[in-house]
């Protein structure tokens, strides 16, 4: 229960903390994220021992909310707190001259509690309600410089994109609390059949939102206008990650149908964003283009019946992903420049940050003995022993082979060019980013030990799957580092610049025709109110020629009347309306016909 | 102590007080108002205090009245009306503390939002058939009054639109009343729900004109006409009172009479009321989306936010199950007070803006969240709540309303792209007013002074609350509800 508490608690505390007193925000923050580190290090340990940690609160009546620590939940807890320290450690160099650091680190420790309740969440109204503030908070991140030109339109459109698939969330929570009668999420995995069908089909659209699958990955791409230590987070153990957490949670539910769904959607983006990835020519949008491919490698997992790969995946990709970010953000702070083209030999100024970068990326590249090579084996041994081996294994490798090629290419712009202008030592953003690139490095010796906890083993595959990996990896980092993007990709380069039109042939599907409705709805608006307003004069005229009969007679009555009985109708006369007049006589008339037909139709029964 | 009586004059009284003043100066206005309705306030969180009864209404008083047609002074609260009574407290406390700045004759001002108040809390309140509709008669006459002498440019037109759908709109209901009536021979709402009085034709006939008036003052698409062109002309008090207060008579109407005196005709009715809801609830929201004009376009979320209370109510009649009927009325009633809570701040943020810079179009500003950072977090934060953020007071209630809505005609939850529609809507309006690079015309604006802060501050902490804890509200809501479908 303490852990509990102090997991979701200390950065919570933290961020009020940080914004109600408005000093010292980044000791703050990490003294927060640090407590929180702690009570998951707490949470996890008391899972080894297999405690099983539960708590709850009323909410709706019937439907209490709860949280629930579970090797699976206690181990992406401690993820979660895990890139949080060494991010926002980061951070405390990264925004140490930003006029705005109070509103910065106050966000983040609220975004990371929101993270925290959304992997802790036991019930269905925890989870729905943490996956929009998630969204909230990142809105307010990405939106953080807001003054500057184009950031409002991209924090715009990563809440909107998200909130749009997120009604897929809310109709499969509806329609699996309907079908279980409660909200606990582990009872309601039992569904089976065509609600089965229909909830995974609806929670797979909620989670391509999240985690910018096809066709949702644009607002990721954008959301690049945030400070990096943002990026940093959103990509690796948090928003994104949101989306496979659902689908790793929900697995044991997941009929045949939607796992073919969850196959396709996977594999097509591991493929279509990683292309982007590798014509991009901006560093952190290569980045943020390799997290979506990144997380379709985790819907292969999914698909191919292996949601521990995916799990595994996961974390190899948070500490690989953060690091690559963390690095990037030194480089941009150097050449005030995310463009490759201003990079280019950003590296070779800054050996040591660029040591830690460039173990990260062929970590994500997938060369033993680093945490993706793991993981990425655990998916290709899943996938070929999958029916849906056809279409799975080539996405899978095709994916494998384009990651090790940006990577590659990556590599080369920051190391290849000038190496002149290094600025002074960045001790701050070095060591959250060394933290996390140590972790990249090391953690494929914990998924052993991991998959123990979890109870759920990879089965082996047959020799050559190994071999097919690393020959992927290798050959990938060789061309990316030897070929320029456009001589690779040939005439596929131009679609991939442009992200394959996908972005633009959403939203002629989608905003233009609710914005044209909603013109259209302003046209009818219009038109109706100036026919009520002309028909209305109509009837005034023809009121005000019957008012000239009756006005001595009926009004002068029925207002000695009003005069009698509130004395202030005299003050209210005053007010320049004439209309009032008649709707007062119209109410006593109204009044006095109402009694009379009372007091008559007693006596006539 | 007849606190209820009370609560409902004392507003009144203390602004026939006002009126019998040889010597009225601005300050002695707002005071009187300020405490008036302070006080009025306490007394409703009194009546709260004391609280309701799980079977049917509590805290009753009565007087005789009109004997010789059974109708009488009764007054009483249940887990509908309480909860309403309080918002309406609220809402003219922190109206008054905002109206200050008004000097364009204040007494008058202040006599008119005080016989609003008691107008008000009596239609909430009153078990009374005919008292019942004078409160909503007189309602509306003061809101007239409101919106012709302290509006906006064009107030005059307004008012008009204001005026044509009273008259219209609310005859109906008397005539209704009157079936009520004659079906059981007593003006006590109590008898007319413990044993419905009219069946069959002469039911569905009472069902189809009081619902007419229902669905004006909700309002109900296609008679949402006056609201906009209300709200935009209205003085910002009047707005809050407007759509805070005043739209509710409509949706607490809709449960209190059709659902509970006319059960079997309403449930016959509920598709179609179902389907009003429905078509209303994404209207509002596209037309909102469509508007430039930061007050219209508010108005018009009140289309959508109330058609989602319609929704609720018309699937409580549909449903079967006692929990799932019971989930829907809970969320129905507690988005009305949602909708109370978060529009109000809106409208007074908005108000507030309108104040400083004599203009509500969006392209007007930009960048103001650098400018003006209470305005700005306080506009933000309303937002999301208005566009149902969980952990803000709309979320629970619309979850409510959306399950029950799912288990009973999937078709319904339609109306759930309206959260996309209104999220697109307000991050359009933040991102135009607050965000971006600073417009240099607005360098000078002061941000929001210390009564400001107040009121704005108990509206987002009590957003905050509802949203975190709905248990406050949610468990005497409840308690009602589930006796009234039981």
């Amino acid at each position: 229960m303490i852990w509990l508490a102090l997991t979701l608690l200390a950065p919570f505390g933290a961020g009020v903390a940080i914004l109600a007193l408005r000093r010292a925000p980044a000791a703050v923050a990490i003294a927060g994220a640090a407590l929180g580190l702690a009570g998951a290090l707490g949470l996890f340990a008391s899972m080894t021992r297999g405690e099983r940690i539960g708590a709850g609160l009323p909410f709706l009546p019937d439907f209490p909310i709860s949280l629930e620590a579970t090797p699976l939940t206690a181990t992406l807890a401690l993820l979660v707190a895990t890139v949080t320290t060494a991010v926002l450690i980061h951070a405390a160099g990264y925004m140490a001259r930003d006029p705005e650091r109070v509103r910065f680190f106050g966000t983040m420790a609220l975004f990371v509690a929101a993270m925290e309740l959304l992997v802790l969440a036991g019930d269905w109204i925890t989870l729905l309600a943490a996956w929009e503030m998630i969204g909230f908070s990142s809105y307010l991140l990405i939106g953080f410089w807001h003054g500057r030109p184009g950031v409002a339109g991209a924090a715009l459109r990563a809440f909107l994109y998200t909130r749009s698939a997120d009604l897929g969330l809310y109709l499969a929570v509806f329609l699996l609390i309907g079908r279980a009668g409660t909200s606990d999420i582990a009872a309601t995995l039992d569904v089976t059949g065509t609600p089965a069908l229909i909830a995974g089909l609806l929670l797979l659209v909620a989670a391509a939102g999240k985690s910018a699958q096809l066709p949702f990955q644009e607002w990721l791409l954008r959301a690049m206008a945030g400070p990096t230590p943002v990026s940093a987070l959103l990509h690796s153990a948090t928003l994104v990650a949101a989306g496979a957490i659902l689908l790793i949670r929900t697995a044991p539910m997941l009929p045949e149908g939607v796992l073919v769904a969850v196959g396709l959607v996977g594999g097509a983006t591991a493929v279509v964003t990683g292309l982007m990835a590798l014509a991009e020519r901006d560093l952190k949008r290569l980045l943020a283009a390799s997290t979506a491919s990144q997380y379709g490698f985790m819907l292969i997992a999914i698909a191919a019946g292996a949601p521990v790969a995916a799990l595994l995946h996961l974390i190899a990709h948070a500490a690989i992903k953060s690091a690559l970010f963390l690095g990037a953000g030194v480089f941009q702070h150097d050449r005030e420049s995310t463009a490759l083209e201003a990079l280019a030999g950003a590296g070779r100024a800054r050996p040591g940050i660029f040591a830690g970068f460039a173990l990260a990326a062929l970590a994500l590249a997938g060369l033993p003995p680093m945490a993706a090579w793991f993981s990425k084996e655990a998916i290709l041994t899943a996938s070929w022993a999958s029916p849906l081996a056809p279409w799975l294994m080539p996405s899978a490798l095709a994916g494998a082979l384009i990651s090790a090629a940006y990577m590659g290419r990556a590599l080369r712009v920051l190391w290849a060019g000038s190496a002149e202008r290094a600025k002074a030592p960045v001790p701050f953003m070095a060591a959250g980013l060394w933290g996390l690139a140590a972790l990249a490095a090391t953690l494929g010796a914990a998924f052993g030990p991991l998959e123990a906890l979890l109870g759920a083993a990879i089965a082996e595959g047959p020799r050559f799957l190994p071999l097919l990996g690393l020959a992927a990896a290798a050959g990938g980092l060789v061309l990316g580092w030897t070929l320029p993007p456009d001589r690779l990709l040939g005439p596929l380069f131009r679609q991939a610049e442009t992200g394959f039109g996908i972005a633009r042939a959403l939203e002629a599907l989608s905003t233009r025709p609710v914005l044209a409705l909603a013109e259209a709805v302003e046209r009818l608006e219009t038109a109706v109110l100036s026919g009520i307003l002309a028909s209305g004069r109509a009837g005034l005229a023809l009121a005000g020629a019957a008012r000239r009969i009756d006005r001595d007679a009926i009004d002068g009555a029925i207002f000695a009347l009003v005069d009698r009985l509130w004395g202030f109708g005299q003050r209210l006369r005053r007010l320049q309306s004439g209309l009032i007049h008649r709707e007062l006589a119209l109410s006593m008339i109204g009044i006095a016909l109402l009694v009379a037909v009372l007091l008559i139709a007693p006596l006539s029964s | 102590m007849p606190l209820l009586t009370i609560a409902t004059l004392l507003p009144l009284v203390a602004g026939l007080g006002l009126m019998a003043l040889p010597a009225r100066s601005n300050g002695m206005a707002h005071a009187v108002s300020i405490s008036a309705t302070g006080a009025t306030f306490l007394l409703a969180l009194a009546i709260w205090a004391r609280g309701t009864d799980p079977g049917g209404f509590a805290q009753l008083e009565e007087a005789a009245w009109i004997p010789a047609i059974g109708a009488a002074w009764r007054l009483g609260v249940d887990g509908l009306s309480l909860p309403l009574v309080l918002l309406t407290g609220l809402l003219f406390f922190l109206s008054a503390i905002y109206s200050v700045r008004i000097t364009e004759r204040p007494a008058t001002y202040v006599v008119l939002m005080l016989l609003l108040e008691t107008a008000s809390l009596g239609t909430f309140m009153a078990l009374d058939g005919l008292l019942f509709y004078v409160f909503f008669e007189v309602s509306l006459v003061g809101m007239y009054f409101m919106i012709a002498g302290w509006g906006h440019e064009d107030r005059q037109r307004a008012a008009l639109m204001f005026f044509l759908y009273t008259l219209l709109g609310s005859l109906p209901l008397l005539l209704a009343i009157i079936g009520l009536y004659l079906g059981s021979g007593t003006f006590d709402m109590r008898a007319w729900t413990q044993a419905p009085p009219l069946t069959g034709p002469a039911a569905m006939l009472a069902l189809v004109a009081m619902l007419f008036t229902f669905a004006v003052k909700t309002p109900v698409l296609p008679f949402h006409t006056w609201l906009p062109a209300a709200h935009v002309q209205a003085p910002t008090a009047g707005s809050v009172i407007l759509a805070g207060v005043m739209l509710k008579f409509g949706t607490y109407g809709l449960v209190r009479f059709s659902f509970e005196m006319l059960p079997d005709a309403f449930a016959a009715a509920a598709p179609a009321v179902l389907a009003f809801g429905v078509v209303s609830a994404i209207y509002g929201a596209l037309a909102a989306l469509a508007q430039s004009d930061l007050k219209k376009m508010i108005a018009y979320t009140s289309v959508n936010h109330m058609g989602y209370v319609v929704i609720g109510v018309a699937v409580a009649a549909l449903a079967t199950g006692p929990l799932v009927r019971a989930t829907a009325l809970d969320g129905a009633t507690l988005q009305m007070v949602s909708h109370g809570v978060v529009t109000g701040a809106l409208f007074f943020l908005v108000g507030m803006l309108q104040d400083r810079a004599h203009s509500r179009a969006m392209g007007d500003f930009g960048g103001l969240l650098g400018r003006v950072p209470w305005l700005g977090w306080g506009f933000i934060v309303a937002a999301f709540a208005s566009l149902g953020l969980p952990g803000l007071a709309h979320f629970p209630a619309e979850f409510q309303i959306f399950l029950a809505t799912f288990g009973t005609r999937p078709w319904g939850t339609v109306a759930l792209v309206g959260i996309v529609v209104t999220a697109a809507l307000y991050l359009r309006a933040i991102a135009a007013v607050f965000l971006g690079p600073a417009n240099d015309r607005w360098a000078a604006m002061p941000d929001l002074d210390r009564h400001e802060r107040l009121v704005i501050g108990l509206l987002l902490a009590l957003i905050v609350l509802i949203g975190v804890m709905p248990g406050v509200m949610l468990d005497m809501i409840h308690r009602t509800m589930s006796g009234l479908v039981g």
